[in-house]
């Protein structure tokens, strides 16, 4: 694994943005795909993190407080080594109608590959929504980020409810974010899972999720699929 | 001074004792752009059953903080698919590989077995008789007849050797495992998962969905070594030593319990690099003590440890 040493962190509530440098590059990421990140001392599976943003060696992630591995990141001192492999899974533009534009809709931490999406694909990206339910959240995000926010707090709405006024034939929806929003999209929505991985590589079998075309892996097969292709009450 | 780390068991050589255990590995090919399988002894495949099985619902893993407790459930695509997807491509895994196998009757143990005879890229067979992740179904391994009645039904049918999977979580594995080796079981594989669980508090309810899972990982080591050296005091049959192996220290304590060869399951998903990680470590540490053979130190601990010169 490489070495991934915490250079920047910036931290409100549960959530954070936190900066690592890499000790060697980790090859070509594209949006979609994720690093297992491992902490120092703890004898546990690494874990899988969207990536936010990547250059030279520089890997952003923006990290839900949720339970050891993200809490310890969270208390860590600047300046901590951790370790990391990856790129895992598979590039959303390997997946996706590329003849269409994108609304990004992300949830939570969710907000983190549609992030990178765009900035590699600004082509591809029609508009990206936001969603959070607290305001404090705002701080985190500097002032151009600041229109793609929905804070449900502030307007009552959720980041659906925007999208689906917005939403039209000609555009697509790439959507990250908790499995309930996932199912209140549209049909025609490609949406990335999240799930619990053991190796992230396709062997053990951990990160199942079931399709019409039976059971696939998010970490081998995806982490994106149509919305119609999977089997929700499964998950 | 070069260090042997090979090892003659079953009748097979093995360039040395590190084996990929059943199940995180996979049928090892998405590790391949990680891990030289040329530098390993061996990979147990995944278990195989009659019938493809889709596993359990998720989630399928939980993090135990010392371990890591999985329900997959024998994802697997059958034996039928085994042999047209997943056996021609084996060639491309420079290594022993031992087919693992798991029979809901004694028919379904027949037919496997039998077809498993067949595959020549597979020498060894694993009988799986303690997968904890089987919704309803009593373990083989928790019976000293069941386990009988299954290894002589597979020793009956084959002439490869046979390596028996038990569960450590038993009363008494000593004797399921003498049982075991009467009924022709060439060799051991100790053992799996414990049966464990987690609960989520703010829901009260189970994590996993399957409610239990099997707990692998550093939190069940020091149990599975004990089994290995009280099996190894008892029985004269090699022994594949699993559970908990995350570095070499972790390593040599299975060889010097007695096990010959050694298992690595939770570590592999850490980090698919870790096999041939603790095999320097195992290397390194030999050279220091000036041992010029690996299998010198298997069972060392029943001997009276290295001699103080």
């Amino acid at each position: 694994m490489i070495e991934a040493e915490l250079k920047k962190k910036r931290i409100s509530g549960d959530y954070g943005f936190f900066i690592f440098k890499l000790q060697e590059e980790i090859e070509n990421p594209d949006a979609g795909q994720f690093v297992m990140l491992k902490a120092p001392d703890e004898p546990i599976l690494a874990k899988p993190f969207s990536i936010y943003s990547y250059k030279n060696r520089e890997l952003v992630l923006f990290i839900k407080r949720v339970g050891r591995l993200t809490g310890r990141i969270f208390s860590s001192p600047i300046g901590e080594i951790f370790y990391v492999r990856g790129p895992h899974g598979n590039p959303y533009v390997s997946s996706i109608d590329l003849t269409k534009r994108y609304i990004l809709v992300g949830g939570g931490s969710g907000i983190s590959p549609l992030n990178f999406f765009s900035e590699l694909h600004p082509e591809l990206t029609y508009t990206k929504l936001y969603g959070f339910k607290e305001g404090h959240i705002r701080k985190l995000f500097n002032e151009n980020e600041q229109k793609h926010l929905v804070i449900e707090e502030e307007t009552g709405h959720t980041v659906v409810d925007v999208l689906n006024e917005l939403t039209s034939e000609e555009v697509g929806i790439i959507a990250c974010g908790p499995i309930p929003m996932l199912k209140n999209l549209p049909k025609n929505a490609y949406v990335s899972l999240e799930a619990v991985m053991g190796c992230g590589v396709g062997t053990c079998k951990s990160c199942a999720v079931k399709t019409i075309e039976g059971v696939k892996l998010v970490c081998k097969d995806g982490p994106l699929f149509k919305k119609e292709e999977i089997t929700w009450e499964w998950i | 001074m070069g260090v042997d780390l090979s090892i003659e068991v079953f009748g097979i050589q093995f360039k040395n004792p590190i084996v990929l255990a059943s199940g995180p590995a996979g049928f090892g090919f998405e590790l391949q752009p990680y891990l030289d399988f040329s530098k390993i002894g061996a990979i147990t495949l995944k278990t195989i059953t009659v019938k493809a099985r889709e596993g359990n619902p998720p989630p399928r893993l939980v993090d135990a903080y010392g371990g890591v407790i999985n329900s997959i459930g024998l994802q697997n695509p059958g034996i039928k698919g085994f042999i047209t997807d997943i056996v021609p491509e084996l060639n491309k895994l420079n290594t022993i590989k031992i087919g693992s196998i798991a029979g809901f009757n004694l028919e379904e143990w027949q037919l496997l077995v039998e077809e498993m005879d067949k595959i020549k890229e597979i020498p060894l067979i694993e009988l799986n008789l303690s997968c904890p992740n089987i919704k309803g179904k009593r373990r083989w391994a928790e019976d000293v007849k069941l386990t009988q009645e299954v290894v002589k039904t597979a020793r009956e049918l084959t002439n490869k050797p046979i390596i028996v999977k038990l569960a450590p979580d038993v009363t008494d594995i000593i004797e399921i495992a003498k049982a075991a080796a009467e009924a022709g079981a060439d060799g051991l594989t100790i053992g799996n998962g414990i049966q464990g669980m987690r609960i989520n508090v703010e829901t009260g309810l189970p994590v996993l969905k399957l409610k239990t899972g099997g707990l692998g990982g550093p939190a069940i080591k020091p149990i599975t070594l004990a089994r290995v050296f009280k099996t190894s005091e008892v029985l004269d049959i090699p022994i594949i030593g699993i559970g908990g192996i995350m570095n070499w220290q972790d390593a040599l304590e299975y060889a010097m319990a007695g096990a010959s060869l050694l298992g690595i399951g939770t570590a592999v998903m850490v980090d698919p690099k870790s096999p041939t990680t603790i095999l320097s470590g195992i290397e390194a540490f030999l050279k220091r003590k000036k041992i010029e053979r690996f299998r010198d130190i298997i069972g060392i601990a029943h001997r009276g440890g290295f001699s103080v010169s």
